[in-house]
C-alpha cells in the first residue's frame, strides 16, 4: 500500500462509527507490513524479535516500540525531509529530543477532532476558550500547541483567548476572562497544560479569589506537572479546581497524550481518582509485562503499550514509560515507571551520563 | 514473618519508635521494623558510644580486639548457628538474591575477616600493628601511636548483603566508637553483627549502634553527622554531595562514590579449551548479586587474535548466562527496573540498524542478555545481567576510552598470561582502575584490599608522633639526670 492510501484507509475508519474489531484488526495488519517495509530502523528491530508480517497474526503481535526510540533513530516511512510538520518531545536525553515526523497532519487532526468532541464538547457545538499554554505560532514542534489550536479552531468561539504568552500565565487577563464568563453567564472553556493550572490556583488563592463559572463550563488539563510547578497530589489539584472555579470535577477532564502518538485518552471527568481513561475505537491500550511483552491479569500493574493506527507514518505500538492497570472501560493511569536507580553500589546509567560531561567532582 | 532491625545499646524497644519496611521474594513476606529515634535520643546515643568509645575500646589490645572479632565471625561463619541461619533465610527475602548465592557470597566474604585475614588487613596498612597500642620507635627518631576517632559514623547504602561490615569493623580495629545508618534496602545484617558483637564480648555492648533514618532525612543526619570525628558515606555521587553539605568542615568525610568495573580477557586465554573457563568465570561476576555491586562488571573488553574470536566469545558467555540462569535465577524485578530493562535492550536493538556486526544474544524472558559490539565507546550496563563484549585490538586502543571516567572506575578482572598482566596493570592503573584481580573474583576482593584506592585503617587514624626534641627534652628533666 501507498501511503496515500493509508492514509485514507485510517480516515475511513475514524468516521466509521461501527469501528469493528476485525476491521482493526486488518488495518492495524496491513499498516505494521507498511511500517515494516518502509520504515528500516523498525525493520530491523522487528527481524531481531523475529517479528516479521508473515509471523504477525494479530494487532497484539506488532512489536512495540520504546518512546526513547524516537530519540534514538529515524522512525518514518515517508522521507523526514519531506515532512509537513515535526512535534518534539520536550524531556531529553544528553541534550537530544525525540521527534515525530508527520508527512501530513489530516489524519492527526480528524484523530483529534472525532475524539475531542466526543469526550471534551459532547453535545456543544462551541464554547467560548481560554488556553493556557502557548500558540502554536510560539512552539512550532509542541504537538500539544497544535492540539489546543485545533480546538480552538474547531470548538472555539471568537471570543476565545490564549492566556498564557512568552511571558507566562497573564493573570491579569485571566481574573477578566473568568468575571466576564460569571457575567455573561455563557458556559466556558478552561484547556492547557496542568502545571499552568497549578500556578493560576496558587495565584487565585493569594489573591483570596474564587470564581463560579456558569453550568456547562468545563476544563480540560493535561500533561502533569513534570518538575515545571510544584507537585500537588491530584486529590487536591481536582478539588481546588472546583473550589476555586465552580467547575464540578465531574467536567474536569484529563487528557493523557504524548509526542510519539496521534490519538489521546481521555477520562470521562476526575470525581473519583484514579479516573478510567480510554481510548477511541482506532486504537487499543494493553498493560503489559515491559520485558515478556506479555499481557498482566486483570487488576495487577503493568506498562502501557498503546496501539494507534493514527501513527501511520512512525509507529503504531509504543511501549510506553507509564504504568497502568487495565479496568473495565479502559486503564488507570498510575505514574511513570521511574526510579529504577541502582540498588547497589553500582554505577547508574544517569550518573555515567553526569560523568562524562564532567560534572562529577 | 517479623524482623527488627538496628541495635540499640542502653535503649529499651518500648522507647523508640519503629516503622515497618516490607520485603517479598515469591510468595514470602518478611516484615523488618527499624527504628526512629528521636533527635534527643540520637545525641545521647552519640555521647554514650564516645565514652564507652574512650573508657572500654582504647583501653583494650588490638589483639584483644582481633580476637573478639574472629569470635564473631566464627558465629556467621557456622552454618549452625542461629545468626547464620536467620541470615541465609531472611537475606533472600530482603535482598531477592538467590539463596544459594547469597550463602556463597557470605561465606566467602565473611572469610576475610578471620584472625589471619584481619591480621594481615592490619599489617597492611600499619605495617607495625602495635602501632595502635603503644608509641613504637620510629626509623628517624621519636616514636608515633595511631589514635582511632571517638565516633565514626557510617552511611550504608544499596541492597549487596553484609557490605557494611567492611566499615564497620575497620572502625572497631582502630578502637573507635561506631554508629551506623543502614539502608532501607538491606537494613539487618549490621544490626545482627552487633547483636552477636555484644554476646561474644559484652564490655563492647556500648561501642557501637546500628540505626536508621529515612535517606534525605536533613534534621536527623545533621544532628548525627555534626557529633562524628569521621564520616564513611556510600551512595551516589548526588547523594553523597547532599550527605557532604551536611558535615562540618573538621569533620574528616570519606565517601564511597558507585563505580564501574569490567572484565578484560586477552587472547591468551581464548584457546579452544581455555575460552570456556574464562568465559564460566566471566559469567560467574556477573550473576552474583545480579552485578549490582561497585566491583560487578558492566562489559568486558575480549581482544582478537585468538583461537576463539570476541564474537565467539560472546556465544560462550551467552551459553554461560544461560546455565547459570536455570541454576541461580536472577532476582525478580520491579516494574520500574523490568520498564528500564526493556528500555537498555531496545536502545541496543534499535542501533542494530546502524551498525551490522552488533549481535544481541539472550532469551525471551530476558534474564540475561549479551551484546556483542564492535568499535564502540563504553557505557554502563543496566545490570541485572546484562553485560556488553567489546572487541579489541591492542590494549593501548581502551586508554582514551577510560580516562573521562577515571573517578568512577574500580576493579578489573583480568584474564592474561603472567607477562601481559603487568602491562595490563600499568596501562589500568594509569586510567585509573584500583584493584586488578582474576576473572572469576571479582565480587570476592582480598582481606586487605585498597578500597577504592585508598587505605581502610590509615584513613581513620590520626598519627600522633613524639619527636626526639621532646624526649632530649625530657631527659635533662629527669630525677635522675646528672
Amino acid at each position: 500500500m501507498q501511503q496515500q492510501e493509508i492514509i485514507n484507509a485510517i480516515l475511513a475508519f475514524i468516521s466509521d462509527q461501527e469501528g469493528s474489531a476485525e476491521v482493526f484488526d486488518q488495518l492495524a495488519l496491513q499498516i505494521f507490513s507498511y511500517q515494516y517495509k518502509n520504515n528500516l530502523p523498525y525493520q530491523s528491530l522487528c527481524l531481531q524479535k523475529g517479528k516479521t508480517p508473515r509471523t504477525v497474526k494479530k494487532w497484539q503481535d506488532i512489536p512495540a516500540v520504546t518512546i526513547n526510540a524516537f530519540k534514538e533513530v529515524t522512525l518514518s516511512c515517508g522521507d523526514p525531509r519531506q515532512a509537513a510538520r515535526v512535534f518534539m518531545t520536550s524531556g531529553t536525553t544528553q541534550g537530544v529530543q525525540g521527534k515525530h515526523y508527520h508527512p501530513s497532519l489530516a489524519v492527526y487532526d480528524q484523530s483529534m477532532i472525532h475524539n475531542f468532541k466526543r469526550h471534551f464538547m459532547k453535545d456543544t457545538e462551541k464554547i467560548r476558550m481560554g488556553i493556557l499554554f502557548p500558540t502554536a505560532a510560539e512552539m512550532p514542534n509542541s504537538s500539544l500547541a497544535h492540539y489546543l489550536a485545533l480546538a480552538v479552531q474547531e470548538f472555539g468561539t471568537q471570543e476565545s483567548h490564549y492566556l498564557v504568552d512568552s511571558q507566562g500565565a497573564n493573570i491579569d487577563r485571566f481574573m477578566m476572562e473568568l468575571a466576564q464568563a460569571e457575567h455573561t453567564g455563557e458556559p466556558y472553556g478552561l484547556l492547557g497544560a496542568s502545571f499552568s493550572f497549578v500556578h493560576l490556583l496558587d495565584e487565585l488563592a493569594r489573591r483570596g479569589k474564587q470564581f463560579s463559572l456558569p453550568k456547562g463550563s468545563r476544563i480540560l488539563d493535561t500533561g502533569g506537572f513534570k518538575n515545571r510547578s510544584r507537585e500537588i497530589a491530584l486529590e487536591e489539584f481536582y478539588h481546588r479546581l472546583e473550589f476555586f472555579l465552580g467547575v464540578p470535577r465531574t467536567a474536569c477532564i484529563n487528557m493523557y497524550g504524548m509526542t510519539e502518538l496521534s490519538t489521546q485518552f481521555y477520562d470521562e471527568g476526575n470525581d473519583i481518582l484514579p479516573s478510567v481513561k480510554s481510548g477511541p475505537h482506532w486504537s487499543r491500550t494493553r498493560v503489559v509485562n515491559p520485558l515478556t511483552g506479555a499481557e498482566v491479569p486483570q487488576g495487577e500493574r503493568g506498562v502501557l503499550v498503546h496501539c494507534d493506527l493514527a501513527n501511520f507514518n512512525s509507529v503504531t505500538t509504543i511501549l510506553t514509560e507509564d504504568l497502568g492497570v487495565k479496568v473495565a472501560g479502559g486503564f488507570l493511569l498510575l505514574g511513570r515507571a521511574q526510579g529504577a536507580a541502582a540498588k547497589g553500589c553500582s554505577l547508574a546509567v544517569e550518573e555515567f551520563i553526569e560523568s562524562g560531561r564532567g560534572r562529577v567532582k | 514473618m517479623k524482623e527488627r532491625a538496628g541495635y540499640l545499646p542502653g535503649i529499651s524497644e518500648d522507647e523508640v519508635a519503629w516503622q515497618t519496611v516490607t520485603f517479598t521474594r515469591n510468595e514470602e513476606v518478611l516484615e523488618v521494623a527499624v527504628p526512629v529515634l528521636a533527635q534527643e535520643q540520637m545525641q545521647q546515643l552519640a555521647e554514650q558510644i564516645k565514652n564507652n568509645s574512650r573508657q572500654v575500646l582504647k583501653t583494650l589490645a588490638i589483639g584483644e580486639i582481633v580476637e573478639i572479632l574472629d569470635k564473631a565471625v566464627a558465629v556467621f561463619l557456622d552454618r549452625h548457628s542461629p545468626y547464620r541461619r536467620k541470615a541465609e533465610q531472611l537475606l533472600p527475602i530482603v535482598t531477592g538474591y538467590d539463596p544459594e548465592v547469597i550463602r556463597h557470597g557470605l561465606t566467602s566474604f565473611l572469610k576475610t575477616f578471620r584472625k589471619p585475614q584481619l591480621l594481615r588487613f592490619l599489617a597492611e596498612d600499619l605495617g607495625n600493628i602495635s602501632l595502635l597500642d603503644d608509641f613504637q620507635p620510629r626509623a628517624k627518631g621519636g616514636f608515633a601511636k595511631a589514635f582511632g576517632p571517638d565516633l565514626i559514623v557510617h552511611v550504608w547504602a544499596g541492597n549487596v548483603p553484609a557490605l557494611p561490615l567492611w566499615s564497620l569493623l575497620a572502625g572497631m580495629l582502630v578502637k573507635s566508637g561506631n554508629i551506623g545508618k543502614v539502608a532501607s534496602a538491606e537494613p539487618l545484617f549490621a544490626g545482627w553483627f552487633a547483636n552477636v558483637l555484644a554476646e561474644v564480648e559484652p564490655r563492647l555492648a556500648g561501642c557501637l549502634a546500628i540505626v536508621w533514618w529515612k535517606g534525605g532525612d536533613e534534621e536527623q543526619e545533621r544532628s548525627l553527622l555534626g557529633q562524628g570525628d569521621v564520616v564513611v558515606g556510600y551512595g551516589s555521587n548526588t547523594s553523597l554531595a547532599s550527605l557532604r553539605s551536611r558535615i562540618p568542615v573538621t569533620t574528616r568525610f570519606l565517601p564511597y562514590g558507585h563505580k564501574m568495573s569490567f572484565g578484560l580477557v586477552t587472547k591468551d586465554s581464548l584457546d579452544a579449551r581455555k575460552a570456556w573457563q574464562t568465559a564460566h568465570a566471566a559469567a560467574l561476576d556477573v550473576i552474583r548479586y545480579d552485578q549490582q555491586g561497585c566491583y560487578s562488571p558492566h562489559f568486558f573488553y575480549v581482544q582478537r587474535g585468538g583461537a576463539v574470536s570476541p564474537g565467539e566469545f560472546a556465544k560462550y558467555l551467552a551459553h554461560e548466562m544461560e546455565c547459570f540462569a536455570r541454576r541461580y535465577p536472577r532476582r525478580a524485578l520491579s516494574l520500574e527496573e523490568m520498564a528500564a530493562q526493556a528500555a537498555w535492550r531496545q536502545q541496543e536493538e534499535l542501533t542494530l540498524f546502524s551498525t551490522p556486526t552488533k549481535e544481541i544474544l539472550g532469551d525471551d524472558a530476558r534474564a540475561w542478555t549479551v551484546v556483542y559490539e564492535e568499535g564502540a565507546q563504553i557505557t554502563p550496563s543496566c545490570l541485572n545481567r546484562t553485560v556488553k563484549v567489546l572487541a579489541v585490538d591492542q590494549w593501548e586502543e581502551i586508554l582514551p576510552q577510560l580516562i573521562p571516567y577515571r573517578p568512577l572506575l574500580q576493579t578489573v578482572g583480568v584474564a592474561s598470561a603472567p607477562r601481559e598482566l603487568w602491562q595490563i596493570a600499568e596501562l589500568l592503573g594509569r586510567a585509573g582502575v584500583t584493584r586488578i584481580t582474576s576473572l572469576g573474583k571479582m565480587t570476592s576482593p582480598e582481606a586487605g584490599w585498597h578500597h577504592d584506592g585508598r587505605f581502610n585503617l590509615l584513613d581513620l587514624i590520626n598519627m600522633v608522633d613524639i619527636e626526639s626534641a621532646a624526649e632530649e627534652y625530657a631527659e635533662r628533666l629527669a630525677p635522675y639526670v646528672d
